[in-house]
Parts: C-alpha cells; structure tokens; sequence
C-alpha cells in the first residue's frame, strides 16, 4: 500500500503551479456552466478544455484508465435509455430487431458528457494537487484548521492502520492461526484481528491526541505556515477569468 | 531559579481506586538534569503527565496539590499555553508523528506554526535541531519512513525546536539501539548546559548516573529519594525499590572500593576506572 | 539434523533493496543473541525464520522443513516468537483464554492446552491473574502474558524480539529466568535485543548483524572481546566488559560475578 492516500502525480506543469483554491473554483465553474447553460456543445466544449489541461499536465495518461471505467459504464446508460427511457418516440435505429429511440439516446448522451466533464475537471484537481497543499490552502481561507488535520492526517494514518493490520496478522499467524486456505479457515482467521486492530487505533489515536496537544495543536494563536506560497498575479487574473466566464454563462442564460 | 515547583501533588486516574501520585513535593533549579528512576507503575509517567498538564487537563481525574512551572500554574493554564514553557517526548516515537506532514522537515514545523512563529525563525529553528539531532540528511524524508531510533531523534528535535524552557523524557531512548541512545543523552546533556531544564524517565541506569545532575527515586507514587546519583546509588536498599545500581557502583561495592574522602562509591565508568587504578596502586 | 539452518539466505523486500545479503547460519541449542544496530536486519531475520517472510534467495530449514514448504501456522509448531509490542496479539477477554490460544491452534487437546497454560503463567508470576481481563493489566503484565502464551506452545525453538524494553529491574530478571530455564529445558532461545549487559548474562553465543550481514558469530565472550568490530557495528560491550577493559585485562569479563569472583580470588 502507498505510504499516503494520493493520486498525486509530481510534474513541474504550468497547471500544477496554479493555485489549489482556483483548481477548485474550476470544477465548481465546470459543473455549474452545463447546468446554466444546457446546450449539448457545452459540455462538449468544457471537455475539450479539461482534457488540454490534462494534457498540459502531462497526467492524461492517468486519466485513461479512469475514462475506460467510465465510458463502460455510461455505454450500459446508452443503451439503457435509449432502449427504454419514458418518453421514447422516435426511432432512432435498429440493431437486429432492437430499437433505440432518439429522445433516449439524445438524454443519454448529455448525461454521459455531463459526467464525464465533472470526472476530467476533478482529475485535474486531484492529479496535480497535492493533498497537503490544497487542505493548507482551505486552512489559510478558514477551514478549521482540526478539520484540516484530520484530513491530511488520514491520508497518511489509514495506510499506517492497514499495514498495523498485517503485524498483527503476523502476530496470531505465528500463534498457529491458519490463514492460509478455504473461505471458511479465511473469515476464521478475521476474528483474532478486530481486537487488536481496535484496540491499537484507539491508543494510537489517544497517544497522537496527546502529542498534538503538547504541539500547541489547540492554541489560540494565529497560526504562521513554513509553505508560504507567494499570491501570483496570474492567480487572481485565472481568478477572474474563471469569475467572468461564470457570470457571462448566467447572464447568457437570462437573455437566451 | 526554580523551574519546577511541585507542592504535595496528589493524582487518581479516573476509574482508579488508589492514588497514581500520593502527596509530591520537590523543586528543580534552572539548567538542572534530572534522572526520574523507579520500578514500573511507580508513578514517573504520572509525574511526566503532571509537569506538562495532560495531568489533569487530558486525563481530568482527581487532582489536588500544585504544580508550578516557570512560575505558571498547571492548573490554571491549558497544555497550549504550558507548551510554550515545557515539552515533553514520550515512549512511543510513532504516535508522536502528527502523520498531517510529509517530510521532517514540515513535521518539526507543526509546533512552531501552532505557536505562531514567524518562517525565518521557523527555518533557523528547524536547521539547528535537525543539526543538533543529525537529522539533516533525513529532512526531506516521510517522517513514516525512518526508522524507530530516527523517529524517536525527530520527536525531539520537535520539541526542542518549540524552545520549552524545560523539557520531560519519559524513556526516550527505549527503541534506540546503544549508539543512537549516546547520541541523544548527549544532543540532551548539551541542551541542559545551555540552560534548558531536563526531567527524564529512563531504565538505563548507567546513564543516567553519567549524565544527570540529580536523581529522582519513585516507588509507588511517592518521591522517597531526590539526591545527587552518588548519594542515591550509595542506598543499600534500593532494589527494594525495583532499581539496580549502576554496574560501576556494584562492582566497587562488591570489592569494597569507595572513596575514602567523600565515603560514596564511583557511579560512572570513569570513575570507577580512576578509583580502582588507585586502589591498585595504593595496595602495590 | 541441525535445528535451523540457513543457507545463503537473501531477502529484499522490493528490487534493489537488498536487507539480507546472503547469511549462512546454523543453530542447535545454545542460547543465541543477535544483535545489530537498527535497520541491521534483525527482525527481518527472524521473521524469515518464522516464515512470515519467504527469502528471495537461499533457504531456510526449520527441523529439516523448508520455511517455503509450510505455513507459518504449521510451523508455530516448532518455533515459537514473542513479539514486541503486545497489543499486536492480545484479543481474548481473559488472560488464560488468551494464553491458550496458540496451544489449542497447533492442536494440543484442551486440557493440555490448559495445564501447558497455567504453568506458564505461574512462571510469569501470574496465577493470580488468570481470570482477569488482559486489558485492565499494566502494558509489562500484557507483555509478560504474551510471553506464557509462546511458553504454552511448548515450542523446541522461541524467539525473543526486544524482550526488555520497557522492562524494569524485577520484569528483567523474569526474562532473564525463562531465558535460562528454557535453555536448561533444551530449547533453542534466540533473542534480538540492544541490551548488552542482557545479552552477557543470558546468551552462550552472539551473531552480530551489519548491514544485513553476519561480521561476527562465536561466543559470547569470543564476541565482545571484539570491540573494533562491536564499533563499526555501532554497538558496546557491556558495561563491565568495558570498565575491565579499560583497566587493562586481558580476560574479556561478561558479569560482575566473573569480574568479582576473579579478584577476590586474586586476592
């Protein structure tokens, strides 16, 4: 298992220098305008965005697998509605003695390009984040910095636990427990674990409870950060840049 | 001046029947090095938790008595606020690590953006621990990724680089093989010249007669010696008391070679050494 | 047959990170100490013993059965460990039902099992403790217990990991007794342990580990007579061994009794 829970991948990409908060404020941007403005080229478009993105990341190759998975599954939408969707009339084409009906296809279709966009938007958010970057980021902006903790300190602890799981298995393996075998000998060999897994966390995250606190985790002072990221200019324009592109798409939308 | 003033301190776990502390009192100078020894369950990581306010503040319990330091009531400040007096460095190295950074370098971090230092002081401050510690090659490491002995090196220099006046060991060196042991009784002898004041909980006898100032004796939650380790390890009592005199002081005493002036036996090896070197050349 | 043996032993847990580079090994019945700075590849050792580990190279023989022949579970039989940390293992709700768990896994018949348990918790002291709660203990009684449930396995081989941390004088002298008394019994003990002055009082022979490799196998005082070696490896003689060193003997002394015995006789 991977030392920490993060699909990061390291690149020294123009993307992966933008601000987290912005990359944020991009999949809200690129969720809300299909919404705001339901054309079908929309979505479309948005897609073509997020994938030069991708590719200006030079993460696109990650992205492949997650694509397949995800066009397997929009491919059963397809065909799903387009075979049965209420309000199915006209017919599209036949396959055999199947008929797939355009209004079933045609809802399919924005569908798929609306999920799609929403996955490529946050692939970009997650692929060239780092995890810690962007929790000290919403931090800085007023997220409780507890919260904050909790959140990057999880990526780092589950793994921890998992392998924690395997000392312990190691631990009742030497004892004799067989785990090695039939379903049955499996699921036996569960049960001398949940206790000491328990039981481990528990101290665990007590002991660690206590070392924040002699950190001075629950200070009232106003916290100071060692990754100080200097506030670019290109920041605040891609800021406004995604702000206008927003308010246009509404304004667009009221007048259309 | 006194750093550390505790008035017949009285501690219960809640869920206990017996008291963890039964009526502790002692003072401890500025600068001191201070050896807490003691039979299991006698009360010293009680006496730990007390000194930095996990006692009672975390535990909550019963609690009676007082504890002073650097002037500040345990009592009547949170751990944050004590924090900045006194740090402590506990058994388990891994629990110590916050696990929210990802190097040692952002985890020495952690304390010193709770207390709101300003970066270039955070960046002087982290430098000179990973220094002190021999850290430095490690600094861009995942903290998960040392070993037991480095983790426990890094949970110290966490801590000193919060600059505590005074700072609490309970067994730090319990994981550390012999050499990484030295290296932290030294890095620690080194911070108590400077005038930090150190109070540590340790098994290993022998060093703790080569590096302390005074000894703590604890025996089911009292403080029934506090002394020089000459004096204390000169008690013929003390495995009573589930503690073994150094080996120097055992074989001296064994052999019947004590300093004829002071009447007290050598506790450390140098001593020792030096003592039964003129013994020998007394006898010829 | 030897007890244990290893040949050419290699192991990486990923490619290009050699832990173990090729350990040649065979172990009968005296009591073995092994020892090594942190990262030497100690525990990693004994895990492939345990055949918690498979070698990426060479073999291991326990009784004549190769460890990648058997399940760990089959060969618990053989050679027992006690782990380091307690919590890892302890999950019964009460003492003697946790010591009789590994008896009853490698098939002992249950008043075996019982009996083999409660001697081996009246060896640790505490058979008054049988029917209590493993949780309301103190972490050193935990660690005591895990340490009769490998005795009640009756194993011809147990492995002690760091069995004196956080041990104080009155634990340590516990272990030191069962150290003795299972090599008086005839069983293999084998401890990994920082504790020099441990390792004089209760082993006949040391192996030094460094860097995954053996630089030094022999006796126990054959072993720390060598204290350039003991150096490169980052470790010490024990206490005694050093302060008669640094008077001069030639002998190389491994207690105080040795030591003192010696002048009052020299006397």
């Amino acid at each position: 298992m991977a030392k920490t829970l993060s699909l990061y991948v390291e690149r020294n990409t123009f993307i992966h220098r933008v601000d987290s908060i912005n990359k944020i404020l991009y999949v809200l941007v690129s969720v809300a305008i299909p919404l705001i403005l339901p054309y079908k080229f929309v979505a479309i478009f948005l897609i073509l965005i997020s994938i030069s993105f991708l590719l200006l990341a030079k993460v696109m190759r990650r992205v492949i697998p997650l694509i397949e998975f995800s066009v397997i599954i929009l491919l059963s939408i397809v065909i799903i509605q387009g075979l049965f969707h209420a309000g199915n009339k006209t017919v599209a084409f036949h396959i055999a003695r199947i008929t797939f009906y355009k209004e079933g296809l045609s809802y399919a279709f924005t569908l798929s390009t609306r999920v799609i966009n929403i996955l490529l938007a946050f692939a970009i958010l997650v692929l060239t984040t780092k995890p810690s970057e962007l929790i000290e980021a919403l931090v800085k902006k007023g997220l409780s910095p507890r919260f904050g903790y909790v959140l990057s300190s999880a990526l780092q602890i589950i793994p921890q636990m998992m392998s924690a799981v395997g000392s312990i298995m190691d631990a009742q393996r030497s004892r004799g427990l067989e785990t090695e075998g039939n379903l049955a000998v499996r699921i036996r060999a569960f049960f001398p674990l949940i206790g000491p897994v328990v039981m481990g966390s528990l101290i665990e995250t007590r002991e660690r409870a206590m070392a924040l606190e002699v950190r001075a985790f629950n200070s009232r002072e106003k916290k100071t950060f060692l990754n100080e990221r200097q506030n670019l200019r290109s920041d605040n324009v891609i800021r406004l840049i995604l702000f206008s592109i927003l308010s246009l798409s509404i304004v667009l939308r009221v007048l259309l | 001046m006194k750093k550390v003033v505790v008035e017949n301190l009285k501690y219960r776990y809640p869920l206990s029947e017996n008291l963890a502390l039964k009526g502790i009192s002692f003072e401890v100078e500025k600068g001191e090095f201070i050896g807490i020894i003691g039979r299991n369950l006698a009360g010293k990581s009680t006496l730990c938790q007390a000194l930095v306010g996990l006692v009672p503040h975390f535990y909550k319990g019963a609690y009676s008595g007082s504890v002073k330091i650097s002037g500040m009531n345990v009592l009547e400040n949170n751990i944050s606020g004590l924090s900045k007096k006194i740090g402590i460095v506990f058994q388990n190295p891994f629990t110590q690590i916050t696990a929210a950074k990802l190097t040692v370098y952002e985890e020495i971090a952690f304390g010193l953006e709770n207390m709101g230092i300003e970066k270039k002081e955070m960046i002087r401050r982290i430098e000179y621990v990973l220094y002190l510690l021999d850290l430095e090659k490690y600094k861009d490491r995942n903290p998960f990724e040392l070993s037991g002995g480095q983790m426990q090196r890094l949970a110290i220099a966490s801590i000193i680089a919060m600059k505590p006046e005074i700072i609490v060991l309970d067994e730090p060196t319990s994981q550390l093989d012999p050499q990484g042991s030295e290296e932290v009784f030294k890095a620690i002898q080194s911070l108590s010249r400077e005038g930090i004041t150190i109070m540590m909980v340790e098994q290993k006898i022998e060093k703790i007669a080569q590096y302390t100032d005074r000894v703590m004796l604890m025996s089911d939650g009292e403080v029934v010696d506090f002394d020089v380790p000459q004096k204390i390890f000169l008690k013929d009592n003390l495995l009573n008391y589930g503690v073994q005199a150094p080996v120097f002081t055992r074989v001296c005493r064994s052999l019947n070679i004590k300093n004829k002036n002071t009447g007290l036996y050598p506790v450390t090896l140098d001593e020792a050494y030096e003592l039964m070197v003129r013994h020998e050349q007394n006898r010829s | 047959m030897n007890r244990i043996e290893v040949k050419n032993l290699k192991f990486s847990y990923r490619r290009g990170e050699e832990i173990l580079k090729g350990i040649d090994l065979t172990f009968n019945s005296e009591s073995t100490a092994i020892i090594g700075q942190n990262g030497a590849g100690k525990t990693t050792f004994v895990k492939l013993l345990k055949g918690l580990l498979k070698p990426t190279e060479g073999d291991i023989f326990i009784k004549g059965k190769n460890t990648t022949e058997a399940t760990v579970a089959k060969l618990a039989k053989e050679i027992g460990m006690v782990f380091q940390n307690p919590n890892d293992q302890i999950f019964k709700s009460k003492v003697i039902d946790e010591v009789m768990f590994g008896p009853l896994n490698i098939r002992q018949g249950v008043e075996e099992a019982k009996g083999n348990s409660l001697k081996a918790l009246e060896v640790m002291e505490l058979s008054d403790k049988v029917d209590e709660n493993p949780y309301d203990l103190s972490l050193s009684e935990r660690k005591l217990i895990t340490i009769a449930s490998i005795l009640a396995m009756d194993t011809d081989i147990v492995i002690f990991d760091e069995p004196t941390i956080s041990q104080d004088y009155f634990g340590k002298i516990k272990i030191k007794n069962i150290v003795k008394e299972l090599a008086a019994r005839g069983k293999l003990v084998i401890t990994i342990t920082h504790d020099m002055d441990f390792v004089a009082e209760i082993s006949e022979r040391v192996i030094v580990l460094n860097k995954g490799e053996v630089i030094l196998d022999g006796s126990t005082d054959e072993v720390f007579s060598r204290d350039d070696i003991l150096k490169s490896a980052y470790l010490e003689q024990p206490n005694i061994t050093q302060l008669c060193k640094k008077l001069g003997y030639d002998r190389t002394f491994l207690t105080l009794e040795e030591f003192v015995d010696y002048k009052l006789a020299e006397n």
